[in-house]
């Protein structure tokens, strides 16, 4: 049962679809057209477009009514939890996957931020305390 | 007939969107339990330039609740399922600066996008409160939809299904 709702701009929705499937667990809800997907992982609905014209369908990624385009990027990101953060980053790092920085550890735990295809971040955490985690106990 | 003259002390009745998760997603946190023991709460950061600020915004606008707010750089807010963390770039520890030194900004496309029984009705309120929208109402495919910025020019999309198309996604 995914609740919430997060969009990400992607270049090219196939090739995200893969990457967010095969690396970092989600499953594939809906792939309806080549511009749009929807995937999910727990609570968390992931939908992948990919930037459209003014006149074609996919409401969430045309431009701006003042032309701007949709683009990847940026650093505003969903989080995802998990129980080794050393151990996944280096499996990771082994397929391939580019990341942004080392492993920091910041109050609440440690964290990294990895890039997927389009350069998007995705920050992976690994709480040291028990009110930052993310999961159930 | 003579008025009610409690009626003055009564609150204007307004209309409030039922939000069962969230209650849901507060009373299992509040009992300290989780069911089922695999779910897991959606968490996103957002990167804010004026704390203070972003946390009344989505507050006050956007339904969140304030959880943690334990330092000047750092505050949690929830919205039923969602963990929405938010951060001043270039904070105490640096935790977000990258190793080349570059530091996280506000904005970008990415977005939360936030489901709202009437988005026509939502979207008059908050313009009424002086909330900027990046777009009018647009119609798309399974839903009806708008793009609103924070006070550090943050993305979040309000959406409104349309007819039943949602309802396999959404439960």
């Amino acid at each position: 049962m995914s609740t919430v709702s997060v969009r990400y701009i992607v270049n090219d929705v196939d090739a995200a679809v893969a990457f967010y499937s095969q690396h970092l667990g989600f499953r594939e809800e809906m792939h309806p057209a080549s511009a749009f997907a929807m995937l999910s992982r727990g609570d968390l609905r992931l939908v992948l477009v990919s930037p459209v014209g003014a006149d074609q369908p996919g409401g969430g990624s045309r431009p701006m009514p003042d032309g701007r385009k949709q683009e990847p990027g940026g650093w505003n990101r969903f989080m995802l939890e998990v129980g080794d953060l050393a151990a996944t980053v280096e499996a990771l790092r082994k397929k391939g996957v580019h990341f942004r920085n080392d492993i920091v550890t910041g109050v609440g735990g440690k964290q990294i931020l990895l890039d997927d295809p389009s350069g998007n971040p995705v920050e992976l955490f690994e709480p040291t305390r028990p009110e930052a985690r993310l999961a159930s106990p | 007939m003579t008025p009610d003259p409690l009626n003055a002390l009564r609150l204007p009745i307004v209309p409030v969107v039922p939000r069962p998760e969230f209650a849901a997603a507060l009373l299992r946190r509040l009992e300290e339990r989780e069911a089922p023991r695999t779910r897991q709460t959606a968490t996103v950061r957002y990167f804010v330039n004026d704390l203070d600020a972003a946390v009344a915004f989505y507050c006050q606008n956007l339904d969140f609740e304030e959880e943690l707010r334990p330092s000047p750089v750092f505050a949690m807010l929830y919205r039923g399922d969602l963990r929405l963390l938010l951060s001043v770039p270039g904070g105490p520890g640096g935790a977000h600066t990258l190793p080349d030194g570059t530091v996280p900004e506000p904005g970008g496309w990415n977005r939360i996008s936030l489901q709202v029984a009437d988005l026509a009705g939502t979207v008059g309120t908050l313009r009424e409160r002086g909330v900027h929208f990046r777009t009018d109402v647009v119609r798309g495919v399974g839903v009806t939809q708008i793009l609103l910025q924070d006070p550090s020019g943050n993305l979040v999309e309000l959406f409104e299904p349309r007819a039943r198309y949602h309802e396999r996604g959404a439960r």
